[in-house]
């Protein structure tokens, strides 16, 4: 067990060099750069090549591609993930403000997907091939197939129809600061995201559902006269659950990540919307840092629910 | 009982016996049967096919074309002070926007006065397009690497697997808005090509692992010993085995190109001169509350075209390939 994670972490280092460089090449080959945005936006110049050559210097724009990826390399192995070319602030100090809105959304999401998600899975098992079995596996292939932003349109519209609650928020509101605006502002993006990642888990919950349930340890577990829901419930669902635990761990690491796409629709300022500007406005390192930041949660999350399936199911124990 | 010419002649290469045809005929009739859901969405992708390929016949009307209407304000006799103080006096037409679905805008017509109907018929040829070529872009460059990765093995698949793995650590959208991003306005090509470049790591994964359990039976291992070099083997003995995996993956990942390619669209980062369904979600949830067909005819548009598609590709895989059952 030791030999295998050990191979593992050092397979992740590999991992993540290929995307450090991946991010970095595609990077620098994004027309146009923070240098040229900034000079061209300044109206009063009279001399732009000069001033733009100024502004790349003082940017560190004018080294050749190779110093610039070994100083990103170098930086990142001291984890100084460089400084935003539009705040001059650290990329640290920009994650850390965001991070509370992309955990609240995340959250969230995540809630949703369990509240959703496993009851569904385990009522379309139990009824299977009745009416109530057709509608949940209905409302989950509507989930797979709608993107979570036309949820999120046809729950704001719903919202605005039956005049639930005013959609009015200012600020950034936390649960911390002002829980009723927070509420407001994520409470549609997260019952939206919580629907579409949770889409896979009903479908994937209820088959691994009924594929237990075949098993001999549940007929002897039935025929030693335990009730329906016990052996449904503590038989079946926990293992049904492993495989379910997998994907789950996929959607942490997503995440995390944060929502660009609902982040933007709903103006909630966090790592997805954060991302999505930074690459808008070529300012490189906060979006370079970041991605590796990223990479490197998805890397150890895949890791961790790789060791927990290892321990949880004793028969893997990976030889590969 | 086979008839006695028959036994005498056998049939030409090439050449098929009519009763071949009947019996395929009658086993798709019993697959139809027995996989109803998967029949039904084999039928709305023909039906979204038949729209994408004939969307220029049946549109009605130019997609992009601004409705006009007499304006109900207008002045001719308004002189430049009204005017600049009312600017609605000054022009006899103006857009026919937002009008509810009627008989003459099926599904109505957009903020520009452009109508809905057109526009999301000329829709389902592009998300057609990019499912399409998207998909045989990864399968196609997937199976190459995977059969390359599986079938050397040692320090290249290791190289290989790592590549992979470090695609899959991306988030998918932010590596997709990296790669759009590369030309100033990105177009249909460029938008294909980075969607089958993200699905890459993931057929190469799986194709992988097929041809590594291929690799391992008798009758590679038979070409070999008769002295086949390793591209004979990859491609005359291995490809044909792993084909029904490929046409799985292919058939099943359509969909989900078309998701992302909407979310693509709806961040404003899709092909740019070429009307979408995202584009159509974006610009129709500006007016929500009082305008809502826009949005929701477009979203739905989108979820019939995944949900079919990905129907179809289930009931395919669950036929040809059980194997990648939860896998994919």
């Amino acid at each position: 067990m030791t030999a295998y994670i050990v191979r593992r972490l050092l397979m992740n280092f590999v991992v993540l060099w290929v995307v450090v460089s991946v991010v970095f090449v595609t990077t620098n080959m994004l027309p146009g750069d923070f240098a040229l945005r900034q000079v061209a936006t300044n109206l009063e110049l009279q001399d732009y090549s000069q001033a733009l050559q100024e502004a790349r210097r003082i940017l560190g724009l004018d080294k050749p591609l190779w110093q610039r990826y070994l100083d990103f390399i170098g930086g990142l192995v001291t984890l100084d993930l460089g400084r935003s070319y539009e705040t001059h602030r650290s990329t640290w100090a920009e994650l850390g403000d965001r991070l509370p809105s992309t955990l609240e959304l995340g959250g969230m999401i995540l809630i949703f997907t369990f509240l959703i998600s496993i009851p569904v899975g385990i009522i379309s098992a139990i009824k299977q091939n009745t009416w109530v079995d057709f509608l949940l596996r209905g409302f989950a292939i509507f989930n797979v197939a709608t993107p979570a932003f036309v949820i999120a349109v046809l729950l704001t519209l719903l919202v605005l129809k039956l005049d639930l609650f005013r959609i009015d928020v200012v600020g950034r509101p936390h649960f911390w600061t002002d829980p009723e605006a927070a509420l407001k502002l994520y409470i549609i993006p997260g019952l939206a995201g919580g629907l579409t990642s949770g889409a896979g888990i009903m479908r994937l919950l209820r088959s691994q559902m009924l594929e237990v349930m075949r098993n001999d340890y549940v007929r002897t577990a039935f025929a030693k006269g335990l009730g329906e829901n016990t052996v449904w419930l503590r038989h079946a669902l926990k293992n049904a659950m492993l495989p379910v635990l997998t994907v789950m761990g996929f959607s942490i690491a997503g995440i995390v990540s944060g929502q660009i796409i609902l982040e933007n629709m709903f103006n909630i300022d966090g790592i997805g919307r954060f991302l999505y500007t930074r690459l808008i406005l070529r300012d490189l390192p906060p979006f370079q840092g970041t991605v590796v930041i990223i990479a490197f949660v998805v890397v150890t999350v895949n890791l961790l629910v790789d060791i927990a399936y290892a321990w949880l199911d004793p028969r893997i124990r990976y030889a590969d | 009982m086979a008839r006695v010419d028959e036994l005498a002649a056998p049939p030409l290469r090439g050449e098929v016996p009519l009763g071949a045809y009947r019996a395929t005929l009658r086993r798709l009739w019993s697959v139809a049967k027995r996989n109803k859901l998967g029949t039904l969405g084999f039928v709305l992708v023909i039906l979204i096919l038949a729209v994408a390929v004939l969307s220029p016949v049946i549109k009605r009307y130019d997609e992009n074309h601004q409705f006009q209407r007499p304006n109900p304000e207008f002045n001719p006799n308004a002189n430049p002070l009204d005017i600049a103080r009312n600017p609605n006096l000054g022009s006899p037409f103006i857009l026919d926007r937002w009008q509810a679905p009627n008989w003459e805008h099926w599904l109505g017509t957009d903020q520009y006065g452009r109508d809905i109907y057109a526009r999301i018929v000329v829709g389902a040829r592009m998300a057609v397009i990019i499912g399409f070529g998207a998909s045989l872009i990864s399968v196609l460059s997937g199976t190459i690497t995977g059969l390359i990765s599986g079938y050397f093995g040692g320090r290249v698949d290791f190289f290989l697997q790592r590549v992979v793995d470090g695609v899959q650590a991306f988030p998918p959208l932010v590596l997709l808005l990296l790669l759009v991003s590369v030309l100033e306005e990105p177009n249909l090509t460029l938008t294909v090509v980075a969607l089958g470049f993200l699905g890459w790591a993931y057929s190469t994964r799986v194709m992988r692992s097929v041809v590594l359990s291929v690799s391992a039976s008798t009758f590679v291992e038979a070409a070999r010993a008769a002295g086949a070099g390793p591209l004979r083997i990859m491609f005359r003995h291995v490809l044909p085995n792993v084909f029904a995996t490929m046409v799985v993956i292919f058939s099943i990942s359509i969909g989900i190109y078309i998701l992302a390619e909407a979310g693509l669209s709806f961040l404003g980062l899709g092909p740019a001169d070429q009307t979408t369904w995202g584009k159509m979600v974006n610009t129709g949830r500006n007016q929500l509350d009082s305008h809502p067909w826009e949005a929701l005819f477009s979203g739905l548009a989108i979820t019939l075209a995944v949900l079919a598609f990905n129907l179809a590709g289930d009931a395919l895989r669950d036929e040809l390939d059980p194997r990648l059952r939860g896998r994919t």
